[in-house]
């Protein structure tokens, strides 16, 4: 009874959902956050207030800064919302621009936005924007190891580099989901990612303190619809790599096999879902453990390392 | 590349988190959590002489399990953590900061240590089947953990763990390479254990009787 959406309208889809979905995905983390502080917290869909409000406000460049400065943010959340073309947010099968790029496509456009943000932050001149965005760099370069054989894992377990084919492979049968190689690429992905989106070892996500502010320093001297599309663009990454885990490595079941209406709006609500619950498993964890010294982050990076590294081993002797 | 079924997969998802509790002995300053993290490794392995039990059918190691399970899981921890409970008081908490290597160093060196343990058993070709190649090869790379862990440690607990989750890989090993091994040959290496430990209880109890520490740094200067 319900009808067939057609394909491009499927994808267009995709790119919404990351859109519209992320700031209530970030909306749901803080209330979870607030509630196990014991605050009562913001409404669910404050983001929303918050970015539509920034929008309002008027938009001030520091004087001697570029062009860049501004075409910046604009960049960064292009290259966000185009992400979600290339991994598999609502559909089983890919659409036709999903093959467009691999996984290392989109790590490379994640790092496109953040390296433009960064130097934004150093076009501005302001000696705290400029620490926080060579402070992102240095760390998302200890990261970067980590991702790699990540994505090695996936490579030698599926032969291609695509992210629709491992989630075919991990849906196939029970063997995939408890292999060990599957497991550890999935924890230390899961690392990264809590590390990446500013949770655990060091960071504050929400603070205003200067020695927790690192991502968030970044766009200290941007204000107005620009400010607001670097926060927009913040969330939209955190959406995104919330999917990447959850469509790919932990759970890519109730997405839509067919091109049925009612299918794909329950991929939407399955995705929003389980963004939902990752999102609450990272504020629980994020909570109840105590942030670590700055220099301390190397030794939480090195665990994720050795999960990855363990995956890639295990897999060599055909038994991972 | 295909998955390599439930059962394996169980097995060698078991054999990785053995090595990774290795590591994290490696990585944790505390003894008391060290100890801690032995008893669950110890856990571990009964559950993987367990599973093997149950899917190959060989009934005997189940009672292996059981053994090993009160040996390894509650008695060898409780004579450890009465050992330095006692000579060095509850206010101690072992000796934080006995590292050759920082933290992020020593694991970087012990994953090359576990890659070259991992890919020498590997190369072996040893097939079995009982349990599969990829734990074997794990519990090679356990056994380079365990003697990277007495190296970059000074201190005589941290040896003494490190000596014990030893004798862990080699039960990780003897259960992969033969598990339908007649039950009087594995208890008989499970006691070879408890030789071990009462070695150990006198060397530490002698060690800090005479050094009044558990640092093993400052035996450097005595040499022949």
């Amino acid at each position: 009874m319900s009808a067939a959406v057609p394909i491009p309208v499927i994808q267009l889809l995709q790119v919404l959902t990351v859109a519209l979905g992320a700031p209530g995905v970030m909306g749901v983390i803080a209330t979870v956050e607030a509630r196990l502080q014991g605050r009562r917290g913001p409404r669910l869909l404050q983001p929303y207030y918050d970015l539509a409000k920034l929008c309002r406000k008027e938009a001030l460049a520091p004087s001697g800064a570029s062009w860049f400065f501004l075409a910046a943010p604009l960049v960064a959340v292009t290259a966000y919302l185009t992400i979600p073309l290339l991994i598999p947010v609502l559909t089983t099968y890919g659409l036709p621009l999903g093959y467009m790029g691999d996984i290392l496509g989109g790590g490379f456009l994640l790092s496109l936005a953040s390296f433009v943000v960064a130097t934004a932050a150093l076009a501005t001149g302001s000696p705290y924007a400029q620490l926080g965005s060579s402070r992102a760099k240095t760390f998302s370069a200890i990261a970067e190891p980590v991702v790699l054989f990540v994505v090695f894992t996936v490579a030698l377990l599926t032969g291609t580099d695509l992210p629709y084919a491992l989630a075919a492979t991990v849906r196939s049968s029970a063997g995939q989901v408890i292999r060990p190689a599957h497991l550890l690429a999935s924890a230390a992905l899961f690392m990264v990612i809590l590390h990446e989106t500013g949770r655990i070892p060091v960071e504050t996500h929400t603070g205003t303190n200067e020695f927790g502010m690192i991502e968030e320093a970044r766009s200290f001297e941007h204000s107005g619809p620009y400010f607001a599309l670097l926060k927009w663009g913040s969330m939209l990454k955190q959406l995104i790599l919330f999917t990447i885990l959850a469509n790919v490595f932990l759970a890519p079941w109730g997405l839509a096999s067919t091109q049925r209406l009612g299918a794909v709006l329950l991929a939407i609500v399955a995705l929003l879902a389980k963004a939902a619950a990752i999102g609450v498993a990272v504020a629980v964890i994020d909570n109840s453990f105590a942030k670590l010294r700055l220099f301390k982050i190397t030794e939480y990076v090195s665990a994720a390392f050795l999960l990855a590294v363990t995956g890639v081993f295990t897999l060599y002797l055909g038994g991972g | 590349m295909s998955s390599p079924g439930v059962y394996e997969g169980t097995a060698n998802a078991v054999a990785a988190l053995m090595l990774l509790i290795e590591f994290g002995m490696l990585r944790q300053a505390l003894v008391r959590d060290q100890v801690r993290l032995y008893a669950a490794q110890s856990a571990l392995i009964s559950v993987l002489a367990v599973v093997i039990a149950a899917v190959r059918d060989l009934p005997e190691l189940y009672a292996l399990a059981a053994l090993s399970a009160a040996l390894k899981v509650i008695g060898v921890p409780l004579v450890l953590r009465r050992l330095l409970g006692r000579p060095i008081g509850e206010d101690t908490p072992g000796v934080p900061g006995s590292y050759t290597l920082g933290p992020a160093s020593a694991v970087l060196a012990s994953i090359g240590l576990a890659a070259f343990g991992f890919f020498c058993f590997g190369n072996l070709g040893i097939r079995s089947a009982e349990a599969p190649t990829t734990a074997l090869a794990i519990a090679g790379a356990m056994v380079f953990v365990a003697f990277g862990l007495m190296i970059v440690r000074r201190d005589v607990a941290s040896q003494a763990i490190g000596f014990f989750s030893l004798e862990n890989a080699i039960s990780l090993a003897a259960l992969v390479v033969a598990a339908g091994l007649p039950l009087i040959l594995e208890t008989a290496f499970l006691f070879d254990l408890l030789l071990a430990v009462v070695v150990f209880a006198m060397l530490i109890r002698a060690h800090h009787a005479r050094a009044e520490s558990l640092s093993t740094a400052d035996l450097t200067r005595l040499r022949g």
